[in-house]
């Protein structure tokens, strides 16, 4: 799929870029990425290129390596033992994979939320949210308060937690620990954030407040979200990618994806008629 | 098409039938097996029972005995003087307390550190090479070393360098033999704080050490803790490497390089006497050195527990 | 496994090909009865009464099964496309209950010039057949043909109303009657409507055959 053709689905949909500059439309390039667990490989020779201000759904069966895809865009796959990846990532204007850059400095410009909701288990809420803060030498306290409150709020948790912020953060529901888990990220100020199945472990009221969360930061921020269901892909995203055995199938407008897919492959996973 | 729909429900009730007699054969089966499993419950309940109290009676024994006898010799002055003349039946153990805790404390001050270190080393950075394997495979052999190996350890390591017995003699052998316990335990505790919190803390671009050490460490904190206290717990009872590097005295402790006692010793030295009134002394010992532990294990936990969710950044 | 899906999906399209049967036959049966003089306006009426009740059952199959299942790519095309087509079939009903309404309104027209009307309505009659063709085998093309076929019926029927408001000047005066005319109009109107929405379903195919609409619309 050619740059044009995704930009003029995009406008079809009411998010127009800033500028028409070409290469400011784009968050994040995926350049021949490959990735490996071992001798096995994860990801063929992955080209992507992710819009700016817009959430990107990456769906795929189970093992499709759509995981390990966002996992390699802030350099967490290599973490895992054995995980190895090459290629290049280049966000705004630098390649992440370049040997200059140091891994930990990505993370904190690229946020993560996981599959399971998993705050800091030891932290209240509040220390939750500004864990990421203090642990990089933050120590101005008004600064980390207000840091705090704005990234609830951003979270649409404020307004439950408001007069809690000092119980632990493992007291809160399910749905409300991964929003506590957006609100740990969004306190880094990231420009993209990254989810991992965000809402799998979730019930469908809790399932949508994350949606409109997505869909509400998505006018600051830069949204990758991976997801095995299908509707939620086709609710939150304005573009969808399909991944089937480490390879991009198919890349294009969410609606595009869905009313008509280019490859026959892409038709049959999203109608259920395999994976 | 209508032909075929009558076939096709036909093989259905021929599988409805089908799946019918299984159901009713593995129903059969089921209850049958159920009678030998309820009685098998029930004799397994039976002898797990059994061995709960087996294993309860000589413990609970132990401290029914140990009460019983050193209660009576509990007195301030027990407590507080050095023993007086041998078979008076006059004086205390105060001197064996104090030795006992400012050896425990100094072993602990030099064994807690580096076992965690060590663990955390093996947990989190090591990862499944032959250094760390070896690593682990020496640290329990440690673990099983007896006791008065260490004791000579020390002797020649410290109380010959140093010319005298020593509480630093003593605290050494009982680091050496605390350092295992922990390393493992703290090891074992890091290894099940789940591998998300990790990646939560990396995804907030922290470096890896302030991961492990304000969000990996504190998450295991009480199950540290458990580990020093168990650590605690036997160093605090050992008596043969103290007889090599301590070799107690009737004084207060009068300097790091000089000789002190210790309960163990105490306990040991009164029950070889000859005397009623030694030998009631070497219960109320006996029972000050479990109270001690006790102590110990119920305040680590009540800190443990009230700084539960504190932060510790 | 069949996906539970489908089972809807073929319900919804057998009801598609019993309308498409009972909506050629109700055209075919008005235009013979033009043709013949024989009265149908009964049975037409029942028929064109049974292809709406059917639209509305296609209708409502079709919002359960969007609502239950979110069908998807061409699930999805095919459910809205069989709204669009179940409409057109419940069109050519109505069109053939007013073109035997027309006859039974203007009495005997025995002795008019039947050529225009059975002209087209051998196109009409082929581009319904064409229509529910393309439909069955998914042809893409056929909204091509349709189309081509379309514009000879609207040049039919631009030719028939200038000779109709020209009448004097033409034809013999003794055999004017304007109900010939007149009829004649209204039933080419009605089989040039028909015609439409003929195109109308051969767009829908190629709109679910390849997912976008048809370059003539």
């Amino acid at each position: 799929m050619t740059h044009e053709a995704i930009d003029s689905g995009i406008e079809n949909i009411g998010v127009r870029p800033p500028t028409a500059d070409l290469q400011h439309r784009y968050k994040v390039s995926i350049r021949n990425l490959n990735a490996w667990f071992g001798m096995k490989q994860a990801l063929k020779n992955i080209s992507l290129d992710i819009k700016k201000n817009a959430a990107t759904a990456i769906i795929g069966p189970s093992g499709c390596g759509k995981t390990t895809l966002i996992r390699c865009l802030n350099r967490m796959h290599e973490m895992t033992p054995g995980a190895t990846a090459k290629g290049s990532v280049i966000l705004d204007n630098i390649d992440i994979y370049d040997k200059k850059v140091d891994p930990v400095v990505i993370k904190r410009r690229i946020g993560m939320v996981f599959q399971k909701p998993n705050p800091f288990p030891t932290m209240s809420i509040y220390d939750n949210v500004a864990a990421g803060l203090k642990l990089n030498g933050i120590k101005d306290k008004r600064l980390i308060g207000d840091v705090v409150r704005e990234s609830l709020e951003g979270a649409a948790l404020w307004e439950e937690v408001k007069n809690e912020l000092s119980k632990p953060g493992l007291s809160l529901s399910g749905g409300q620990q991964q929003r506590l888990c957006i609100a740990r990220a969004l306190a880094m100020h990231p420009e993209v954030i990254l989810m991992d199945e965000p809402t799998s472990a979730l019930d469908p009221i809790a399932s949508s407040k994350i949606e409109e969360l997505i869909h509400s930061l998505k006018k600051d921020l830069t949204i990758i979200t991976v997801t095995h269901n299908m509707q939620q892909a086709a609710r939150v995203s304005d573009l969808t990618a399909f991944m089937y055995l480490g390879e991009l199938v198919e890349y294009g407008t969410t609606k595009q994806i869905f009313e008509n897919p280019q490859k026959d492959l892409t038709e049959r996973y999203i109608s259920g008629k395999f994976g | 098409m209508a032909e075929q729909n009558e076939r096709s429900s036909e093989t259905f009730a021929n599988d409805g039938s089908g799946s019918r007699r299984h159901r009713v054969e593995i129903r059969q089966m089921m209850d049958k097996q159920s009678i030998r499993r309820r009685l098998f419950d029930k004799i397994a309940t039976g002898v797990a029972m059994a061995c709960v109290i087996a294993a309860i009676i000589p413990l609970g024994s132990i401290l029914v005995e140990v009460v019983k006898n050193g209660v009576g010799a509990l007195s301030l002055e027990f407590l507080t003087q050095p023993p007086g003349a041998i078979g008076s039946g006059r004086g205390g153990i105060g001197p064996a307390i104090q030795g006992t805790l400012i050896v425990i404390a100094l072993a602990s001050l030099i064994g807690a550190p580096v076992g965690v270190l060590a663990g955390i080393y093996l947990s989190e950075f090591a990862g499944s090479g032959k250094f760390p394997y070896a690593v682990r495979f020496l640290n329990d052999v440690l673990t099983g070393l007896p006791s008065i190996v260490v004791g000579i350890v020390a002797f020649v390591v410290v109380v010959l360098t140093i010319g005298s017995f020593s509480v630093w003699a003593g605290a050494f052998a009982l680091s050496i033999i605390m350092i295992p316990i922990v390393v493992r335990v703290t090891e074992e505790t890091l290894k099940i704080v789940p591998n998300s919190i990790r990646e939560a803390g990396y995804s907030l671009g922290i470096p890896k050490w302030k991961v492990v050490v304000f969000i990996v460490l504190t998450s295991a904190k009480s199950g540290v803790l458990t580990g020093i206290v168990l650590a605690l717990s036997r160093i605090a009872g050992e008596t043969a490497p103290l007889i090599m590097t301590i070799l107690g005295t009737s004084l207060f402790f009068t300097g790091f390089t000089d000789p002190v006692d210790a309960l163990p010793l105490r306990i040991w030295r009164l029950a070889s006497q000859p005397y009623e009134s030694a030998h009631e002394f070497g219960w109320g010992a006996a029972l000050i050195l479990i109270l001690l532990v006790l102590a110990m294990s119920v305040g680590l936990r009540i800190l443990a527990y009230k700084r539960g969710f504190r932060t510790g950044i | 496994m069949t996906r539970l899906l489908d089972l809807g999906i073929d319900r919804i399209q057998n009801i598609i090909m019993d309308m498409a049967k009972l909506s050629e036959k109700s055209v075919t049966t008005a235009i013979e009865s033009y043709e013949k003089g024989a009265s149908t306006k009964k049975v037409i009426f029942e028929w064109s009464e049974q292809l709406r009740v059917l639209q509305d059952e296609v209708g409502d199959l079709a919002i359960e099964l969007i609502a239950r299942y979110q069908p998807v790519a061409t699930d999805l095309r095919f459910i809205r496309s069989c709204m669009e087509i179940a409409y057109g079939f419940s069109r050519f009903g109505r069109y053939a209950y007013d073109i035997v309404d027309v006859l039974e309104t203007m009495g005997s027209i025995a002795n008019c010039d039947k050529s225009a009307v059975l002209e087209m309505s051998c196109t009409v009659r082929e581009m319904i057949h064409t229509s529910v063709q393309a439909l069955q085998s998914k042809d893409k093309n056929a909204a091509e043909k349709l189309y081509q076929m379309d514009d000879t019926v609207d040049a039919l029927y631009r030719k028939y109303l200038r000779e109709a408001i020209t009448p004097y000047e033409k034809t013999d005066k003794r055999s004017f009657d304007p109900r010939c005319y007149i009829s004649a109009l209204l039933i080419l109107r009605y089989l040039e409507r028909i015609s439409d929405h003929a195109c109308y379903i051969g767009d829908s195919v190629h709109y679910i055959v390849t997912g976008t609409s048809s370059p003539r619309r």
